[in-house]
């Protein structure tokens, strides 16, 4: 636009000069274009440069622009490389925290115990029998005397009286059965066994027995074999240290390969929170620059319309429409959530626009633009969608992240995804019951559901900056 | 932008600080207190309804078991105990029932037969609908007045005299006197009954009282309070003078805060409070609420789960103990193995000794080759998607989604999971709208039966609709016979039969866990009636 001004000035002036009949043509020489040039201030930009180069001088948003590509990449590409089946469960590594142990021992195949392994008289006080994997712990001990019945618990720190004696694992059914087998969701690590006498009644008697067992990792010929961890070895021998499968993220409550499922809880939560948006603010825009630009009665009975809908309740139409297309239980409820926010959320995007077409209609520049001649095609196409371009960007990146977190707020109770497909809000949902014992399965969902929020509400706060001409011109 | 953040985190911090002052500011009442022999402890919930003859659920059993008393009771060790009677009979033909001269209510007068008579008479009325009116159709006559063909008064129930109480039995029924703790058979006054004008039961002054507490205090969904009933018979057996609940609430993690707050003397714990609680050396305990819970198929006609090759490829599939060990993971739990638990008594022990559950290994080849001659009979390429129903609680969701994935890898079948609240499983059950359900059963009465005869034709708790004459034949041998070796013999081809023909496939035997403060100790858990019974409680110094 400077340019243009310019070279109208020194046209004016030419002309003015001409007029003057003691000048003659011979005493000027031409301009040359050079001088032109120089005449400049700064190079011409467009609008959409301009705002792009107000975009990267804001680091908020060009840093929350780069995490947006990078989750754009971690959804398409993540899969690619990391190619685990996110609803494959390993029951040998359920809830392992990231950078968990393992290594793990070759063992038999469990078999049923029978009687005649411990030879009777063998076990002083209370000892293990055979190994103690996670796989089984077997215990016996010398029979109490006045015992009706034995309770066995389990501890994780050393027992300090009576009542302290940690898990009950159960009880042995009778005072003759002087043996136990634990396989309940054994960990490795310390753990301390104790055997309490129960008298007829039920009630603890004296003379119960502790015992201190290490427990190791332990894995099955069978287990090791479905889980391909013996390929290349000739003759795995029992005994042998294997590795089990690397988790980088760690594994959840059915030992599913988290990062597996964030990237596939990914692609749900953001092809939700980019397809749902990009369609209703689509709609906002057409029917708010239609009631905007034709104005009047139609304008009132557009808007009265985009307020009604305004009024009906989001998640009551989601069922609604979860039972009108059909879909039954332990069916994915996408489809319904992607309709129900397409028809119920665009008259927001409906009122900003119409009230941005109507205050740039009455702007100088389109009544200039109008007297000089222009058409409706011309006026909407060079002044009103670029003038509110600006808004309409803002918005979509705001409904973004309100998207996505709507998805992750109707898995969370339940009504989005279905099992084993999992989402953020999904995975959330399912961590959150186990957020104490274990952290992780609730951490790295809830951090990408933050971030992809925060650098969306960010990115859309930068665009707001740079889209808007009024700031512009004040610099 | 920063400095509008760090204001926010000091705002909510203040609050914080600010609130835990607030609550810490009112002082705290121990979850048992030995001073005045106290003991807090909550409820999920508001009693429903406290008319002892037409209710039977949880929390109003709870509730009623400690404020009333019926003929007989159950002791500190589950066995039979005189309550308001003395000495009983039972007979072939009925039972005989004599009441002790001591038993009053708390008003002063005294507990009489006539209360029993009048009580029993409301449940069977057709006018009173209540749920458990079917539990006296051992008595005569009961079936046809809640029919409508006979009036209240033909019930085969008399008072001779004030002391004397006597029973004709429809049929014969061993287990009478066992029925005779629960509270669907307590006494209510019927004078007291008719001046209340329809509100019985409807608060703490609109009832009357006979067992060791009676209820002093009232706010709906708020506070429930028992105190000492001075006029109960045994009342030097209570050792604690008041029973407070000034906590309603079904949030478990609510319950497990308070107790380690020691405002509560027992809290029920969840698989993820387990950690802490070993760690805090509480002391924990387990019982078996005597529930079994396994995998129905719905055997209707139009389902695919009526095919007994595909039953079987699922039994083969399955395994109870890993899903035990692995993803239920709470100690105390029972892996599956038949649909009669282990605590039933037998001829002369335990059924499941006398009478031992089929044994088998999960083995995916035969579960496969099952699976190929089901696809053959049914004229199916591919199996299509099987609809599992199951309950909306954290452990049957993992428990679902454990068998999703096992019969996806094992047999190729795709399972959708429909999670649904405990009302609607139960519709849904009822309609027969699922293939697979995870269903439960808890015993009504200490006798294999309760759990044999819910697989015979025409029984509306047969939910998948299964019926086969040689069952059938079983459970009419069963119900029929006095002879217990006849009888359990008879349960014994049951347990076969359900293992053969894959009718359900057992998962677990339910255990609960539960911390309790180290002060108190006499707790008593009941598979049947009052649960928990704090009637047998001491609290010892701290």
């Amino acid at each position: 636009m400077t340019g243009t001004t310019q070279s109208v000035q020194s046209t004016l002036a030419a002309q003015t000069t001409l007029a003057d009949p003691a000048l003659q043509q011979g005493a000027f020489e031409p301009i040359r274009s050079e001088l032109r040039v120089q005449a400049l201030t700064r190079p011409s930009l467009s609008y959409w440069q301009d705002a792009w180069i107000r975009l990267k001088a804001n680091k908020r948003a060009s840093l929350s622009l780069w995490i947006i590509i990078g989750l754009l990449l971690f959804t398409a590409l993540g899969p690619q490389v990391w190619r685990v089946n996110p609803a494959e469960q390993d029951l040998l590594q359920i809830s392992s925290a990231p950078g968990a142990e393992r290594s793990a021992i070759l063992v038999a195949p469990h078999s049923p115990w029978a009687a005649s392994d411990v030879p009777p008289g063998t076990a002083a006080g209370l000892q293990l029998v055979g190994r103690a994997t996670t796989q089984q712990v077997r215990l016996a001990w010398q029979p109490i005397p006045g015992a009706a019945d034995y309770m066995v618990y389990r501890n994780i720190v050393e027992p300090k009286g009576k009542a302290t004696f940690g898990l009950p694992l159960g009880p042995t059914g009778s005072g003759d059965i002087t043996r136990f087998e634990d396989m309940l969701d054994l960990q490795p690590g310390i753990s301390f066994y104790s055997v309490v006498p129960l008298d007829a009644g039920g009630n603890q008697g004296p003379g119960s027995k502790t015992l201190r067992v290490e427990i190791v990792n332990a894995i099955t010929l069978q287990q090791a074999a479905d889980r391909r961890l013996l390929e290349g070895r000739k003759t795995p021998e029992l005994g042998t240290m294997i590795k089990l499968p690397f988790h980088p993220l760690g594994t959840d409550y059915l030992g599913r390969d988290m990062l597996a499922r964030l990237m596939q809880g990914a692609q749900v939560s953001l092809f939700i929170g980019i397809v749902a948006p990009l369609l209703f603010v689509l709609i906002g825009v057409v029917y708010g620059s239609m009631a905007g630009f034709i104005g009047g009665r139609a304008d009132q009975i557009m808007m009265r319309f985009a307020d009604f809908v305004v009024a009906l309740p989001f998640l009551l139409f989601m069922i609604l429409f979860k039972i009108a297309f059909g879909i039954g239980p332990g069916e994915s409820g996408i489809f319904p959530l992607i309709v129900a926010m397409v028809i119920l959320l665009w008259p927001g995007t409906a009122r900003l626009v119409r009230g941005q077409i109507l205050q740039v209609r009455e702007e100088a520049y389109v009544n200039a633009a109008r007297l000089l001649g222009a058409r409706t095609g011309y006026l909407v196409m060079r002044h009103m969608i670029p003038n509110t371009m600006g808004v309409i960007l803002v918005t979509l990146t705001f409904a973004i992240p309100s998207a996505i977190f709507t998805e992750a707020f109707l898995s969370f109770i339940g009504m989005g995804v279905a099992a084993p497909t999992a989402s953020w809000g999904s995975m959330s949902n399912d961590g959150i019951k186990s957020m104490l014992t274990h952290p992780h399965e609730l951490f790295f969902p809830a951090l990408l559901i933050s971030i992809t929020v925060l650098a969306f509400n960010l990115l859309g706060d930068g665009l707001r900056d740079a889209l808007d001409a009024k700031l512009r011109s004040r610099e | 932008m920063l400095a509008l953040a760090l204001a926010a985190i000091i705002l909510v911090t203040l609050l914080m600080f600010g609130l835990s002052l607030l609550s810490g500011s009112t002082k705290a009442k121990p979850g048992a207190d030995f001073a005045t022999k106290t003991i807090t402890v909550t409820l999920t919930d508001e009693p429903p309804n406290l008319d002892s003859s037409l209710t039977a659920d949880q929390i109003s059993s709870f509730v009623l078991g400690h404020v009333m008393e019926g003929l007989l009771r159950l002791d500190e060790n589950n066995q039979l105990a005189p309550g308001v009677a003395e000495k009983w009979e039972i007979r072939a033909d009925g039972a005989t029932f004599w009441l002790r001269p001591d038993a009053r209510w708390s008003d002063g007068k005294p507990v009489t037969a006539h209360d029993f008579v009048f009580a029993w008479r409301k449940t069977v009325d057709p006018a009173s609908a209540s749920e458990y009116a079917n539990i006296m159709n051992a008595i005569r006559n009961a079936d046809d007045i809640t029919a409508g063909k006979l009036p209240p008064e033909a019930l085969g129930v008399q008072a001779v005299g004030d002391r004397m109480l006597k029973v004709q039995f429809a049929k014969p029924v061993p287990y009478f006197d066992r029925l005779m703790a629960f509270n669907v058979f307590f006494p209510i006054r019927e004078d007291f009954y008719k001046a209340t004008h329809g509100r019985y039961a409807s608060g703490a002054d609109m009832l009357l009282y006979n067992g060791p507490f009676k209820m002093v205090q009232w706010v709906h969904g708020a506070h429930i309070r028992f105190e000492k009933n001075p006029a109960y018979w045994d009342a030097r057996r209570i050792a604690i003078n008041v029973i407070d609940i000034p906590y309603f609430t079904s949030d478990p993690s609510a319950r497990v805060n308070l107790f380690r707050d020691r405002r509560i003397a027992q809290a029920g714990l969840a698989q993820q409070n387990l950690e802490e609680a070993q760690l805090l050396g509480w002391n924990i305990r387990s019982f078996r609420d005597g529930g079994v819970f396994y995998v129905e198929f719905n055997h209707r006609r139009d389902r695919l789960s009526r095919n007994r090759n595909f039953r079987k490829a699922i039994q083969y599939a399955l395994d109870s103990s890993v899903e035990v060990n692995k993803v239920i993971k709470q100690p105390g739990y029972l892996p599956g193995k038949s649909v009669f638990p282990i605590w039933l008594d037998g001829v002369n022990d335990k059924f499941r000794k006398e009478y031992p559950a089929p044994e088998y290994t999960p083995d995916t080849a035969r579960a496969r080759a099952y699976l190929a001659r089901a696809k053959q009979e049914l004229g199916l390429s591919k199996i299509p998607p099987i609809m599992l129903l199951a309950g909306d609680d954290p452990i049957s969701g993992r428990v679902a989604e454990y068998y999703q994935d096992m019969l996806k890898r094992q047999l190729d079948l795709d399972v959708r999971i429909d999670s649904q609240i405990f009302k609607q499983r139960l519709a849904k059950m009822l309609a027969g709208d699922f293939d697979l359900v995870m269903a439960g059963w808890g015993p009504d009465y200490a006798d294999p039966l309760t759990f044999g005869d819910l697989f015979l034709t025409g029984n509306v708790n047969n939910r998948g609709q299964y019926s086969n004459p040689a069952y059938d034949e079983q459970v009419r041998i069963a119900q029929n016979s006095n002879d217990r070796k006849v009888r359990m013999d008879a349960f014994g081809r049951m347990q076969q039969i359900i293992f053969d023909d894959a009718v359900v496939l057992p998962e677990y035997e339910r255990a609960l866990l539960f911390a309790v403060d180290p002060q108190i100790s006499g707790v008593v858990r009941r598979v049947f009636g009052a649960d928990p019974d704090f009637t047998y409680v001491k609290i010892a110094k701290e």
